[in-house]
């Protein structure tokens, strides 16, 4: 068998298991409602804050587009981010098995890889439910025949390695302690802050606004907005144009994966020579 | 051989139940971080929303309260309407079921000891949100407050003893429907914006939950210039009821569905 074919096997095996951990051990009724109603709710919740201050005045849809897009795309943050790095603790904790990974012929980035994809797809479900719910009853100026599909599929696919990349760093840093429970959100709840998904960073005082730039996530949601909603959209970054900040999410998601490629390898060894990866923890 | 008395065994374990929550909430650090940054960074995620669209500055005092509150809300998720589910997995609700005592009694030190861990939270929420953002209180409605707080959290728990009944019927799911029950009631109880903007009909839903209208009771004491859902005598009467309520359903609950629990074997289930 090719090394190639190794891989493949073990990167089906990650997604249909992260897929299974996810939505197969519970009633389906309850995992629709679940996966409907949490994203929906937070959506709701951003609405009602905007509709409070706003009064229902006229012109209102641009900015009320602005965080639907936001909060239902960062749905793949919440799963990406929170998913699989507290997947990474369940493997050795809960369920025991992160040692058979680590010595299964595939790589263990393929293993995560497939492991995240598997979260990605929950994320999905739950990103197209909210944008249908709300462009419908909120009338929103989202027109599916004028979506920019190669802009939004292109930056999309760019963030979400960044945020793989991120989690699986996160992670293997989340192995250091016995409980990391709650981690997870917490680290997806501070990129919430800074990465621009529910209101511009520029409100953001200057170093954490400073720092939001530097992430590739507020230029992912300056895409998504660009290509959902073309001359509509509310601008974070009016100055630059599509293809700058296509550019600019390039650039800040190669160097987040270089980083998180250091940080997992420093990581992953100091596990090793700690004996962490099979330690028993709050389980 | 004197054996000590029902009321004293009762008592004594709230004591025990109440006591290794209290101990955790200094000696395990991992959880004094999260279970005090999650709802700090929740809140401060919106307050930054309503700077973003200029608001009057009550509305940054709104988000604090909700997100004090938030903090209980998680507790009684995670750690009561979800605890036995914990426990049985790691072997534990055998164990109660054996011991001299009651599930009840297990449950009120339970919710001991999470409201007292839960205000050490909220308390850093309250003293590090409103000194970032310069959040003011009207301080004649301070004590008042304060009173209607201590109410509504004994509401709350009493809630969260039903739900921790209801837990036990479920297996891995649980961990779902838990996760289920954050965001849909940040919006019905109005975490972040005051209650009446929901309506009276959806308003009204979320009132079965007690944080709903002890939390716009409390804005309303506090910040002058909520908008007024129902006034404050009505609700604090309304929170009352449900602590009689919840208390009364919880022990009957328990009861009902601890019997169903032995017959079925789910107290020794594992499911994790």
């Amino acid at each position: 068998m090719s090394a190639a074919i190794a891989q493949w096997r073990g990167f089906k095996a990650a997604t249909r298991l992260g897929w299974q951990i996810s939505s197969n051990w519970t009633r389906p009724l309850l995992f629709v409602i679940y996966s409907v109603l949490r994203p929906l709710s937070a959506a709701f919740i951003l609405v009602v804050m905007y509709r409070v201050i706003s009064g229902g005045a006229p012109g209102t849809a641009a900015y009320l587009a602005f965080l639907v897009s936001g909060v239902a795309f960062w749905s793949f943050v919440q799963y990406g981010f929170s998913g699989l790095s507290n997947g990474i603790s369940e493997d050795r904790g809960e369920y025991k098995m992160l040692k058979y990974v680590y010595t299964s012929p595939a790589h263990f980035y393929v293993y995560l890889l497939g492991r995240g994809l598997a979260q990605l797809g929950s994320a999905l479900a739950s990103a197209i439910i909210v944008l249908v719910v709300a462009t419908i009853a909120l009338r929103l100026p989202i027109d599916p025949l004028h979506v920019n599909y190669p802009l939004l599929l292109v930056g999309s696919f760019l963030a979400l390695l960044a945020v793989i990349g991120m989690a699986m760093a996160f992670g293997l840093l989340l192995l250091q302690a016995i409980d990391s429970h709650g981690y997870g959100e917490l680290g997806a709840g501070v990129l919430y802050v800074i990465s621009g998904a529910i209101f511009p960073i520029t409100v953001l005082p200057g170093a954490l606004a400073a720092i939001g730039s530097l992430l590739p996530l507020a230029y992912w949601m300056e895409i998504i907005r660009r290509s959902l909603l073309g001359a509509n959209a509310i601008r974070m970054f009016p100055a630059l144009s599509d293809a700058d900040v296509l550019l600019r999410l390039l650039v800040t998601t190669t160097a987040t994966l270089l980083l998180a490629h250091l940080v997992f390898t420093w990581a992953d060894r100091l596990a090793r020579q700690k004996g962490l990866i099979d330690r028993e923890s709050n389980w | 051989m004197n054996h000590p008395s029902a009321s004293r065994i009762f008592f004594k374990t709230i004591a025990a139940r109440a006591y290794p929550r209290v101990v955790a909430s200094f000696r395990n650090r991992t959880w004094l971080v999260t279970e005090t940054l999650l709802p700090l960074v929740g809140t401060i995620a919106m307050i930054y929303v309503y700077r973003g669209l200029h608001a009057p500055a009550r509305y940054l005092g709104f988000v604090v309260l909700g997100g004090v509150m938030l903090a209980f809300w998680q507790n009684v998720i995670w750690a009561m309407a979800t605890q036995f589910f914990w426990d049985r997995g790691a072997g534990n609700l055998e164990l109660f079921a054996m011991a001299p005592t009651s599930l009840a009694a297990i449950l009120l030190g339970m919710a001991f000891g999470g409201a007292y861990v839960s205000l050490t939270r909220a308390v850093t929420v309250l003293v590090v949100a409103s000194i970032l953002f310069g959040v003011g209180y009207s301080a004649a409605g301070l004590l008042p407050a304060l009173g209607v707080f201590v109410l509504t959290i004994s509401a709350l728990y009493c809630l969260g003893m039903l739900l921790a009944s209801l837990f036990l019927f479920y297996q891995r799911e649980a961990w779902q429907l838990a996760d289920a029950m954050q965001e849909p009631i940040y919006f019905l109880s109005g975490f972040y914006f005051p209650v009446r903007s929901l309506g009276a009909v959806v308003g009204g839903i979320g009132s079965l939950i007690p944080l709903t209208l002890g939390l716009d009771a409390i804005r309303q004491l506090v910040l002058p210039g909520t908008p007024q859902f129902i006034p404050v005598r009505w609700e604090i009467l309304a929170v009352v009821v449900q602590i009689a309520v919840y208390a009364i359903l919880s022990q009957v609950s328990l009861r009902y569905l601890e019997r169903r629990a032995r017959e079925d074997a789910r107290l020794i289930l594992r499911s994790t």
